[in-house]
């Protein structure tokens, strides 16, 4: 199996944000041109070394995250075009914030073959936005969702939820204009509070800005009926889209398929194989016998350290079917083929339990074990049984 | 005489002597936090004993739980050789004794070895409660007194002032007074000079039979039990064959020596003297505090006075979580009954805990320490359930049962009444405070005995009280409700007839055998609504909701509810959150191994202690 999806970091903003615990640097503009043109030459001549050893010609989907990519004004479509040369990706996504994605950087973006935009919206409140520390306005927001309708992109927007002063009201409306304002995807996130985060700081002072657990299960709920009724299906644990604008690039993440991060502190996934097949570009990769599964981070901006994890053959099936669990599709006849294989009655076993504490049940249909309600909204009890699979 | 020289590096005589006359052995004895381990330290350093760079704080107590709490919990007995100012030098054997109600027989023994003590009073604080208790303990031991005031180096000390309320509230003469700085070193040498003069040295007759205390015991892995004893008559030398008047062992002495801190072998222990006995016996319980070592051959008439069997006050289950680790627990138990032959056990067996064992204890200090130990030193996970007293059931059919878990209860037809233990308990408190110590005794269903005005500062209120009221929180309530000035003792009394029920707590309809326990009728619904409350709290939320109801017989009388738990899922899972994901799967996972699965409920291991948290 090749690599069939890239994910490129930019770690930069212009400003952090109050939850934050992502590798980026909020920079002002002066010093932030100075350390992307370094940071980008050294991103742009990884993607090129692995281009020209043909290892990006099978990928389909690319998605250049952060930090905030469109900080990077207009070098960001020349990257864009940097990874073009290598591949012809089906889904090229781009994650942009409402205050920096312009008329004219989205027309190049479209131009030079960016096909989705995620914007990171949050709130349609400002007051909540501001708490946050996010630095774009609701209106802001809503112009950034029309300009990447107009200019033909697939369009997602994140929203939040659990947010310091947010009420069900609020939440409400955020849902309903973020939804007229016809997005092709919406993610919903309970907000988590990080560890030495601004936010930590600010709930260990005062501990009523923790988010409340049943708060944002009710507003996960609402989120999810108001999606459903704007025909904006759910088909992961934060995911809705409309038919066809599900995100093939993150649905990679969840099915097992290949993946190879460029960038400071991005993340790859690939057979143990393909990492050999690789490995004069990754220094330090060395899998032993036994390994069926390679994951690693780039540790600095010039991919001169990387750590690696390495996953059995249970430990990657393991991790497969807690993964599938969080899709509302479930995990695949395939999918269960293989864990039966491999786990015999310890499989069968365990889906007994899911389905015994109601959190998965059957598709009869599909021939698939997917995620009920509980499931959904108690998934770590439900990947806990998977991910238990692993243990020999 | 015989001079021996044991210590590798040490250029010291040990000085094993006939002549009692420069032998000193004395207790330090102190309110909390007023400076007795300080003292002892500085002593230590002073007499060269211990180098100042291998100087730590506490240094007499060995166990870390004993330092983390600043509590002694073992009798420890030091030699400090000192060269006064007369030239001569003298052989002092401090002696440490444990400082809570729980140890009050352990302490009694340890000052027995004693002939005098030094008594710590905190020159800012003056006389407090523990010092008066302590003060009566030791002059009811007939020990000479030197009374140390500590801490003149602080601004607020006002040492004449305290000088003045020795004399008045204790009835000791301060004249002889010494003030010292533990911190600084100050008047130490001084106090060293003053054991000297005031502390009368033992008397014994050497050439008489054996007759030895002992005040304490440790288990050696090659040696065995190694007694910690004190020489009333008579002498110990390696090869002696010597016997235990009370519990009847006798074994052949394998060595003898000094603590210095560290081990030191000796030729003899001779009268007067205070030192270790190694025993090789393998049992722990053959060599039990108090008891009077002599010779096999030649042994003494009388045992000395004040034996007592130490007999546990509490019972509790205790539990292994993972039922695999059962006979790791016995192995465990096993272990610390070496160095604590106090502590008893016997299988117990709960329909929701599985197999474990209930064990007793002198008390509830001595219950969390053990569990501590067995936890931390054996690498343990353990529940404790709710503590019990050792109840007497009469039954309908004329026996009587003796019953020290709620579980073993009878069914109520075939009970026809239910004794449970009184005992006598001495509080000494300011005057000030009696009304407060009233008010928390009659809460404990305390009947009030006796008021005696021992001084115009401290009175004394002697008690009738209920031993399952005493063990739960009344020591902690007691110090709380008088600023820390009350001090307490006691003393089993009798069993008296009581209008006892078991209180049952049900999670999610199922009765829940490992919660019961036995409480007054008047006290059950308090007691099963704050036990509800509580459990809410300590219980997690879960996937299902957990009904809690609190019954006696089939009626229920308390109950709350933890609502279920309803989002639990980590929304965003892309390419670099999936290690980190799964690591906090397996976190949870571990969380949930240091929980009790009863029925479909995940019950935290203090859920079963949860009775000592409930407010009256």
């Amino acid at each position: 199996m090749a690599v069939e999806a890239l994910y490129l970091h930019i770690p930069f903003c212009r400003a952090r944000c109050a939850y934050c615990d992502f590798d980026t640097c909020a920079l002002d503009p002066a010093a932030l041109k100075l350390e992307a043109t370094r940071y980008l030459a050294a991103l742009e001549r990884r993607i090129d070394e692995f281009g020209a050893r043909g290892m990006l010609a099978s990928v389909r989907t690319v998605y250049i995250g952060g930090g905030t990519p469109t900080v990077l004004g207009e070098r960001l479509p020349g990257l864009v075009r940097r990874v073009r040369a290598w591949c012809a990706p089906e889904e090229f996504t781009c994650e942009a914030n409402p205050e920096s994605f312009h008329e004219e950087l989205a027309g190049s973006l479209a131009t030079s073959g960016v096909t989705r935009i995620s914007l990171g919206v949050q709130s349609l409140e400002d007051d909540e936005l501001s708490a946050i520390g996010r630095i774009h306005t609701a209106t802001v927001a809503l112009e950034a969702i029309e300009l990447a309708r107009r200019e033909g992109f697939s369009v997602s927007c994140d929203l939040m939820c659990g947010l310091p002063g947010q009420h069900a009201a609020s939440w409400r409306r955020t849902l309903e204009r973020a939804l007229a304002a016809h997005p092709d995807h919406i993610s919903v996130y309970p907000l988590t509070v990080e560890a030495g985060t601004p936010l930590a700081n600010r709930v260990a002072r005062n501990p009523s800005l923790l988010p409340d657990e049943d708060f944002q299960a009710d507003c996960m709920e609402v989120a999810r009926s108001l999606c459903e009724g704007a025909g904006l299906a759910p088909y992961e644990v934060a995911s809705y889209a409309r038919p066809g604008h599900a995100c093939r690039h993150n649905i990679a993440y969840w099915s097992g398929v290949s993946y190879l991060g460029l960038g400071r502190s991005a993340a790859s996934m690939m057979g143990a194989g393909e990492l050999c097949d690789m490995a004069s570009l990754i220094p330090g990769a060395s899998p032993s016998q036994g390994d069926a599964r390679a994951r690693f981070v780039q540790a600095d901006g010039r991919a001169h350290t990387f750590e690696f994890e390495f996953l059995s053959e249970r430990e990657a099936l393991a991790e497969d079917l807690m993964l599938a669990m969080r899709m509302t599709a479930g995990a695949p006849p395939e999918l269960i083929g293989r864990a039966q294989d491999l786990f015999g009655a310890r499989f069968d076993q365990v889906v007994e339990m899911a389905l015994a504490e109601g959190l998965a049940c059957i598709d009869s249909a599909a021939g698939a074990l997917v995620p009920t309600a509980r499931g959904w909204l108690m998934g770590n009890e439900l990947y806990g049984l998977m991910w238990g699979l692993a243990e020999a | 005489m015989s001079c021996h020289d044991a210590g590798k590096s040490s250029t010291m005589t040990l000085m094993n002597t006939t002549d009692t006359s420069h032998i000193r052995n004395f207790s330090i004895v102190a309110h909390i936090d007023h400076g007795k381990s300080t003292i002892s330290d500085r002593i230590l350093e002073l007499t060269n004993t211990v180098e100042e760079r291998d100087m730590e704080a506490q240094l007499l107590d060995t166990m870390d739980i004993e330092r983390e709490r600043g509590i002694t919990i073992k009798s420890n007995a030091v030699r400090v050789m000192y060269t006064a100012d007369d030239g001569e030098t003298y052989q002092f054997n401090l002696i440490d004794t444990p400082g809570h109600v729980d140890f009050t027989y352990e302490v009694s023994r340890s000052l027995a070895a004693c002939e005098g003590a030094v008594l710590v009073v905190d020159a800012t604080q003056g006389v407090e409660a523990q010092t008066v208790s302590n003060a009566n303990l030791a002059m009811n031991a007939d020990l000479d007194i030197v009374p140390a005031i500590n801490k003149i180096d602080l601004p607020s000390a006002h040492p004449d002032e305290v000088k003045l309320e020795i004399e008045d509230e204790l009835a000791i003469p301060a004249d002889d007074a010494v003030c010292v700085s533990g911190k600084t070193g100050e008047g130490i040498h001084d106090l060293l000079e003053a054991i000297v003069f005031l502390i009368s040295p033992p008397h014994g007759d050497p050439s008489a039979p054996l007759k030895a205390l002992i005040l304490d015991s440790y288990f050696d892995e090659y040696r065995g039990v190694v007694a910690t004893v004190r020489v009333f008559d008579g002498g110990i030398k390696k090869g002696d064959q010597l016997q235990m008047m009370q519990a009847g062992h006798a074994f052949l002495v394998d060595g003898v020596g000094v603590k210095r801190p560290a081990e030191t072998l000796v030729g003899e222990l001779s009268v007067g003297e205070v030192g270790f006995v190694v025993t090789g016996l393998k049992d722990p319980e053959a060599v039990r505090v108090g008891d009077t070592l002599t010779g096999a051959l030649r042994p003494t008439a009388e045992p000395l006075p004040g034996y007592r069997e130490a007999k546990p006050m509490v019972y509790t289950g205790i539990f292994p979580i993972d039922n695999k680790d059962y006979e790791n627990l016995r192995d465990a138990l096993e272990k610390l009954h070496v160095n604590d032959p106090s502590l008893t056990w016997s299988p117990e067996t709960s329909v929701a805990l599985g197999f474990g064992f209930r064990v007793g204890f002198l008390g509830l200090l001595h219950m969390e320490v053990v569990k501590e130990r067995l936890e931390r030193e054996f690498d343990l996970d353990l529940i404790a359930t709710s503590p019990s007293v050792d109840y007497h059931v009469y039954k309908t059919d004329g026996t009587m049962l003796e019953v020290r878990s709620p579980q073993d209860l009878p069914d109520v037809t075939r009970i026809d009444h239910i004794e449970e233990p009184y005992l006598k308990a001495k509080v000494i408190v300011p005057p000030e405070y009696t009304g407060a110590v009233m008010q928390l005794s009659i809460e404990h269903r305390g009947i009030m005995t006796d008021m005696i005005h021992l001084s115009q500062k401290s009175v004394e209120m002697r008690f009738d009280i209920p031993l399952a009221e005493l063990i739960l929180d009344f020591f902690d309530q007691l110090k709380s409700r008088t600023k820390g000035y009350a001090s307490l003792d006691y003393e089993f009394a009798d069993y008296r007839p009581s209008e006892l029920v078991k209180l049952d707590i049900l999670l999610s309809g199922d009765e829940v055998d490992a919660l019961s326990f036995i409480v007054h009728k008047d006290k059950a619904y308090g007691l099963a609504r704050g036990l509800c409350d509580k459990l809410k709290e300590i219980i997690p939320r879960q996937l299902f909701e957990v009904p809690i109801q609190g019954a006696i017989g089939n009626k229920i009388i308390a109950r709350s509810t933890v609502k279920a738990r309803r989002k639990d899922v980590l929304a965003k899972c892309y390419g670099g959150d999936i290690s980190r994901k799964r690591k906090l799967l397996e976190k949870q996972k571990e969380g949930k191994k240091r929980m009790k699965a009863i029925g479909s409920v995940e019950v935290p291991q203090e859920a079963f202690l949860a009775i000592l948290k409930v407010e009256d």
